[in-house]
């Protein structure tokens, strides 16, 4: 049986630099796969292939064994491919139920305001809704970027970065969310520096670095790996990546 | 909440008293071009107001649908009642043709483009003399009579009986932008407007509800253009000059863009205010430009609903707040 997302040999030029230079990856129903990698090495390049923001140079992104590369990015995301962003996306200025009910409108669902209201409870913040998205503190802003995407009732859940700048707390209400999100038969693709999530949650880690696959496995197995070691901490070249 | 459909409809009969009440032709001239430019400006509100872009080309579609109509009326004898739908359906049409090139860019690129266009179309209007008689207009514009079943013909050539006609389809216009912007295809207008990015990447289409937005503008502004026309009689290039867009933009923006109410009053306030500072003859247009100034740089969110946040009593308000 094909897998619900597959990436097959992606490869990204843009001008002369090889952003991605032909990447491998697959996540079925109720599994997380995290991409990790030193910054720069080609990881949200990958979601905004996957999501239709780029196109790939080579290469080609399967959803349900159906290409889905060459689409507009409002078409995969109504197919239910839908990502979250590395710098946070609310809609700032509209009460919470208008803003994560846009996800529901898209896919013309009769009661956009009620999977508003179910998504928001999802993530925890239904007793917040009447406020705007302005008005919520920055981990609450990441945890709201969750609730729209899940209106949008999606498939295959990409996250860049939902933990970034949270303190432990409030990463480990993440890492409680993406459990319960797996065992709801979500597909989830986690782009993430916190290596103690990564590690906790992750049933597989594809580790990138300048645009390349360099492992793939269960967390354990990569965190052991030569090579990965090496990106993270030893060779000039890893220093070099960071330092971008 | 219960207060606002009896206040919408004593503002309805307050309008529909207005020939009753102002006999002076002047005034009533100025309540006929006001309705007029209510039209307008409700369609172009729906571009700036709702999905964000900011449209130059609005008061070229009101005059290419003022032209259309005319020429329909001087070529072929089709008389307004038939030159009014023709106008909109065809200016929708070409709004469509332009939008499936320019709505795929946003900020000053469309902007640009919008001007570009606006010229474009008025260098038309000016040079094709065998089409449009150039610079010399289409005159002899006229107003046909209105049949009404039950009652028989009506003359509506005077300004006491035009005004209704203006007044009927301002409201028609005003509860169609309603029911579409109180509809999900205008709840997916503001969130386009919110965060383009954002729309798109939870399924919403920026570049369709745009359009959907510009091409029903566009056919507003089309049929203001052509209720113009025959109102006035004539028609001539200077109806594509950049001062038609500049005054529709602050009826927009001044009125409080993106809530329909602000800009109908804006466009009722923003043409008697200039004739009403007509008693300060030479200083006029100085107070007139202090005042949008002014209203530009600190009133972002235009001067009417902050000015009724300070009039209306709180608790008022407060009660009525939902309804807002």
């Amino acid at each position: 049986m094909p897998a619900l997302l597959e990436g097959r040999g992606i490869a990204v030029r843009f001008g002369g630099v090889a952003a991605l230079k032909g990447v491998d990856l697959s996540v079925d129903p109720g599994e997380v796969l995290s991409v990790i990698g030193p910054n720069g090495a080609g990881k949200t390049t990958l979601f905004n292939v996957i999501t239709g923001r780029v196109r790939p140079t080579q290469g080609s992104v399967l959803y349900r064994a159906q290409p889905i590369d060459k689409l507009a990015p409002f078409r995969i995301a109504q197919l239910g491919v839908v990502r979250t962003f590395q710098k946070t996306e609310v809609f700032g200025a509209l009460p919470l139920v208008e803003g994560v009910a846009a996800g529901a409108l898209a896919r013309n669902d009769p009661d956009p305001a009620e999977r508003a209201r179910e998504a928001l409870a999802t993530v925890g913040l239904y007793g917040k809704a009447h406020l705007t998205a302005a008005q919520l503190s920055y981990g609450d802003q990441r945890l709201l970027e969750i609730a729209q995407a899940l209106a949008a009732d999606p498939k295959v859940l990409l996250l860049d970065e939902p933990a970034s700048g949270m303190n432990h707390q409030e990463s480990r209400r993440i890492v409680d969310l993406i459990v319960q999100l797996r065992a709801r038969g979500l597909a989830v693709i986690l782009v993430e520096h916190n290596m103690h999530v990564v590690m906790t949650i992750s049933d597989r880690v594809i580790v990138i670095n300048y645009g390349e696959k360099i492992a793939d496995g269960k967390p354990d197995h990569v965190r052991n790996d030569a090579r990965v070691i090496e990106a993270y901490l030893g060779a000039p070249q890893a220093a070099h990546a960071v330092a971008r | 909440m219960r207060g606002l459909p009896v206040a919408a409809a004593l503002i309805v009969v307050a309008l529909c008293a207005v020939p009753l009440v102002v006999h002076d032709e002047y005034f009533l001239h100025l309540f006929i071009v006001s309705g007029v430019f209510v039209i307008a400006v409700l369609g172009l509100d729906l571009i700036v107001g709702y999905v964000g872009q900011l449209s130059l080309a609005h008061a070229a579609f009101f005059a290419m649908g003022a032209y259309t109509s005319a020429l329909l009326f001087v070529r072929l004898k089709w008389s307004m009642w038939a030159g009014l739908p023709a106008a909109a359906l065809l200016v929708g049409l070409i709004a469509l043709v332009l939008g499936s090139v320019i709505l795929r860019t946003r900020g000053h690129r469309f902007i640009i483009i919008t001007v570009v266009f606006a010229e474009l179309m008025k260098l038309v209007a000016t040079n094709w003399v065998d089409m449009t008689r150039g610079f010399m207009g289409l005159p002899g514009l006229a107003v046909p009579p209105l049949w009404i079943p039950g009652i028989g013909t009506i003359d509506i050539t005077a300004k006491s009986h035009f005004y209704y006609v203006v007044l009927f389809a301002a409201i028609v216009a005003f509860l169609l932008c309603r029911a579409l912007v109180r509809s999900s295809v205008g709840h997916k207008f503001v969130l386009v407007r919110e965060n383009e990015p954002l729309a798109e990447s939870l399924g919403i289409s920026a570049f369709r509800y745009s359009m959907i937005a510009f091409v029903v503008g566009a056919a507003l502004a089309a049929a203001a253009g052509s209720l113009y026309a025959h109102y006035v009689g004539f028609v001539s290039p200077d109806l594509f000059n950049f001062s038609y867009v500049t005054i529709m933009l602050i009826m927009v923006i001044l009125g409080g863009k993106g809530t329909l109410v602000g800009p109908a009053l804006g466009a009722v306030i923003f043409t008697f205010l200039p004739e009403l500072l007509r008693e300060a003859s030479h200083w006029r247009m100085i107070v007139f430009a202090t005042i949008l100034i002014v209203a530009t740089l600190f009133m972002p969110k235009g001067i009417i609903f902050p000015l009724i946040t300070h009039l209306v009593p709180r608790n008022w308000r407060l009660r009525n707040a939902r309804a807002a």
